[in-house]
């Protein structure tokens, strides 16, 4: 159970499902972690069920995503509903909760972008009774850090799959245009410009990648949907879906690269055939 | 309106020197039906691409209308294909993943203009007696048909030449007859022809049979023209 500031949260916000208003989190709501129910004992947990903690009864607002890590096992409250449950559990709980109103444990910093966390932390040090840590030592398996070593791999990865992509359309077109020698030989000898040869098959080429990105799009968003909560797990890292338009902008660029690697694999194959002698490319299809 | 001055096409073929054509000069007149005969690898079917733009020679010119087609910009040659020049191939030509119609309509298509609208494809199609399978696939055709379809794609743009390369091999003989009837139709109409052949009977009946031997001409028969023939004096 973890009291939060609403207004000024930054670590729970982010994994909040589109419909939860975490700045109006009323002191007799609680925000559970993806498996909190558990927790509670309950198969599941909807918005709008009641829940009892320390014999205070809660109104569940929402759900957060989930994310592999702890904030999974947790319930966020007001630091008011914190300091009410204290107070509560005296006469209540068995187990008494020794906090008292005005009480804080942590407070987070969010450290704005061209600030070093070390300076700030050594800045907050002088404060008297105040202990300051960075991130990187309070989560040295945090998502960020897990997420900065496996990105470099996969762009690595991504980056050598898209070369092989682009040199197997090239073989691909290659081998395409060597069994439609005759065909292109025939437009040709029925007037068909290089250019248009050269147009024909680069369009031919870039359809086809298009709809394979369409493709991957459409099986890969199936798999993210359908694996989402094994990923979390196994990998350890949480697992949250970007904003819309950043998801947009993410297909938008995806398939620009579709249309990109399409391009760049029949570039060869297509000035090839633009460059075949009709009456060659003719004798030697048949 | 076409003519061949000393024109050479070799090929290098296992580190040999093929001359397919060898220093052909040969002038064809506007409407004129010529023949074109010899044995395999006589060089008739390197004479007709020769003419027809589709490949360059190695030496000498090749003139149409009275332009060397080589010295033209590869637009201007496209064009020259598609507009004024009709094949016909000695193999089934057809594109086979369009329809027989779409197949007439395509050369027309690379002139941009309106002459291969479907009426105009459809009345060539009802020429070479095929209106019925305006939408059949290639391979729904016999091989007479199917080259009567490339007839009417070869005729489609209303060129002043049709150069075909034994239109008739592998036909049984009434489809031949069909086909030649309908060359000799066109003709009529004021269209040049020359026509590869290896028949000495199909030969016969052009106004002008050139016989080849080793990439060169070596006999020439003129025919007395019939009266129907509309030979110009606006030959080069």
């Amino acid at each position: 159970m973890v009291g939060i500031d609403p207004d000024t949260d930054f670590t729970v916000r982010p994994w909040v499902k589109e419909g939860i208003d975490i700045g109006g989190l009323k002191d007799d709501e609680i925000i559970l972690g993806a498996e909190g129910h558990i927790f509670l004992g309950l198969e599941e947990a909807r918005p709008g069920d009641k829940v009892v903690f320390y014999g205070q009864e809660f109104t569940i607002a929402g759900v957060l995503e989930p994310t592999g890590i702890g904030i999974d096992d947790s319930g966020y409250v007001t630091m008011e509903a914190i300091y009410g449950m204290a107070q509560l559990a005296d006469a209540n709980a068995m187990l008494q909760i020794d906090v008292e109103p005005g009480d804080i444990s942590v407070v987070m910093v969010d450290v704005k972008e061209g600030y070093e966390r070390a300076e700030v932390a050594t800045a907050i040090n002088r404060i008297s009774g105040v202990a300051a840590v960075t991130s990187r030592e309070l989560m040295s398996t945090s998502v960020a850090q897990k997420l900065e070593s496996l990105t470099p791999g996969m762009l690595l990865i991504g980056a050598g799959f898209w070369v092989v992509t682009v040199l197997m359309i090239g073989a691909l077109f290659s081998m395409v245009i060597n069994e439609r020698r005759r065909e292109l030989g025939l437009l040709q000898a029925m007037g068909a410009t290089r250019r248009y040869v050269f147009r024909m098959v680069m369009l031919e080429s870039v359809e086809l990648t298009f709809l394979g990105g369409v493709l991957g799009l459409v099986v890969g968003g199936i798999v993210m949907l359908t694996l989402k909560g094994s990923l979390s797990t196994s990998l350890g890292i949480a697992f949250l879906w970007p904003a819309a338009w950043y998801v947009a902008l993410l297909v938008a660029a995806y398939l620009v690269l579709a249309l990109a690697t399409g391009a760049m694999g029949a570039l060869y194959p297509a000035t090839r055939a633009s460059r075949l002698e009709p009456y060659q490319a003719i004798r030697t299809g048949e | 309106m076409i003519e061949l001055v000393k024109a050479t096409k070799t090929y290098h073929s296992g580190g040999d020197e093929v001359r397919a054509v060898d220093s052909v000069d040969l002038r064809v007149a506007a409407g004129e039906f010529v023949a074109v005969v010899g044995h395999s690898g006589s060089g008739k079917t390197t004479l007709v691409s020769l003419m027809g733009g589709l490949t360059r020679p190695t030496s000498g010119t090749v003139m149409v209308d009275g332009r060397d087609i080589w010295t033209m910009s590869n637009r201007e040659l496209s064009r020259l294909r598609s507009d004024r020049i009709g094949f016909c191939f000695q193999f089934s030509s057809l594109i086979s993943t369009i329809n027989c119609l779409d197949n007439v309509r395509l050369p027309a298509s690379f002139l941009g203009d309106h002459k291969g609208d479907a009426g105009r494809a459809m009345r060539l199609l009802e020429l070479v007696g095929l209106p019925e399978k305006a939408g059949a696939f290639p391979s729904e055709l016999s091989g007479g048909q199917q080259r009567r379809v490339a007839i009417a794609r070869a005729l489609v743009n209303e060129p002043g030449i049709i150069l075909a390369d034994e239109p008739t091999g592998d036909l049984d003989e009434e489809t031949e007859e069909d086909v030649m009837d309908l060359f000799e139709e066109i003709n009529l109409g004021g269209v040049t022809i020359v026509m590869v052949t290896h028949s000495s009977r199909l030969a016969s009946r052009a106004g002008r049979t050139l016989r080849m031997e080793n990439g060169a001409v070596v006999e020439e028969v003129t025919r007395a023209p019939r009266s129907e023939y509309p030979l110009s004096s606006d030959s080069v």
